[in-house]
């Protein structure tokens, strides 16, 4: 087994800045060096590819070339280090390792995979080989929000698994939810992110009453942000604005996977 | 015209894609057995005197004795939830996960909506 590290990044509800967080903290972890790899797994709705400046007419083969056999792993990883420029926060990722393996967005590939469903043996031989074949440190997999069974099948197979939360009742049940099926799967590593935090409210207390609440490490606190709403997913933000507050937040969530075994 | 090997190694493919495990039916498994799937999970196979040297490497409570594996092992192959080629030693074992189904919509609906998808110049 290769050593690289499957990081999986959950969210039970929608618009909980999934997608954002995953691409910022992969971006971090590959500025540290490392060898990262971003899957997007949520091949009904997906969408990470924006922040990292992809668009239809650059993508190339998609995850679901490979799961319906018309591609291999190595032709669908999409080297973000080699194609970035320009003043943009993301052109600090020049000559970093970092691929990003897309979904694709034509309607027509994903209504096939609605209606034809998908192959998990596939799907997995798929996430294993990112990493060997792309000798990866850590591979992030970005999930569709909520348990389905695309999100089981990538907790059940990673080491770390990060659930973000609002801090609002119905994120917090659900997160119960996912703990609960998260530790039964016996994840190594579980943590929690909360995101979109009102500034006005005290994050120590945030940070303990929900470490107390599910017994897991909560690696941070973000703000909610008008200037992250105000990006709208064109940049990497905490790349462009490294001194905001959410940046800030969120490049110390990098310790914890970097030091997770 | 399709030969019976054909047809049986069809109707396996079949079976194995109906009987597979889901990560669901993972929590269910007892501790060892279901670290042990983990591990297969990112192997992707596994020989069988590596299934030992992994079951060995656990926690003593954990364990299971040889024969309890071997035991494990066929139950899980029955049930399509693990498929292998070889036999004894020699065998190489591999998790068979269940595939999603696809949509139970009615057909016309995604004949249509291809047909549509179909004659947009660009998305």
């Amino acid at each position: 087994m290769s050593n690289g590290k499957i990081v999986s990044i959950h969210s039970f509800r929608g618009g909980t800045g999934k997608s954002n967080t995953t691409a910022n903290l992969a971006a971090q972890i590959a500025l540290t060096g490392k060898r990262v790899g971003v899957v997007d797994t949520d091949i009904q709705s997906p969408g990470i590819h924006v922040l990292f400046g992809l668009d239809e007419d650059k993508m190339g083969k998609t995850m679901n070339d490979f799961l319906h056999g018309k591609a291999t792993i190595k032709e669908i990883g999409f080297n973000i280090g080699e194609n970035t420029g320009g003043d943009e926060g993301r052109a600090k990722l020049k000559g970093k390792n970092l691929w990003l393996f897309p979904a694709s967005i034509r309607g027509r590939e994903i209504s096939q995979i609605l209606r034809e469903g998908i192959d998990f043996n596939k799907l997995n031989e798929g996430l294993q080989s990112t990493i060997s074949e792309f000798n990866l440190d850590y591979l992030f997999i970005d999930t569709h929000p909520g348990l389905n069974e695309e999100t089981l099948l990538s907790i059940a197979t990673s080491d770390i698994l990060i659930i973000i939360l609002r801090p609002d009742n119905q994120d917090l049940q659900g997160t119960s939810v996912t703990v609960d099926i998260a530790r039964s799967l016996d994840v190594p590593n579980l943590f929690l992110l909360v995101n979109k935090a009102l500034p006005k409210y005290d994050f120590a207390k945030i940070r303990d009453d929900i470490q107390n609440q599910f017994n897991a490490q909560v690696t941070g606190v973000l703000p909610l942000s008008f200037d992250m709403a105000e990006n709208a997913s064109k940049d990497l933000f905490s790349l462009r604005y490294p001194d905001h507050e959410w940046s800030k937040s969120l490049v110390g969530v990098v310790d914890f996977v970097l030091a997770a075994k | 015209m399709p030969g019976v090997f054909d047809r049986l190694e069809k109707e396996i493919k079949v079976r194995q894609q109906q009987d597979g495990i889901t990560a669901l039916d993972l929590v269910d498994l007892p501790p060892a057995l279901r670290k042990i799937m983990r591990l297969m999970l990112r192997e992707l196979q596994m020989s069988y005197p590596r299934l030992r040297e992994a079951m060995e490497s656990m926690p003593e409570t954990d364990r299971l004795t040889p024969d309890q594996l071997d035991a494990a092992l066929s139950n899980l192959t029955q049930q399509f939830w693990l498929t292998h080629i070889g036999e004894g030693e020699k065998a190489i074992y591999k998790v068979n996960l269940r595939k999603k189904t696809g949509s139970t919509l009615a057909a016309g609906i995604w004949s249509s909506l291809d047909t549509k998808l179909k004659g947009k110049p660009k998305e």
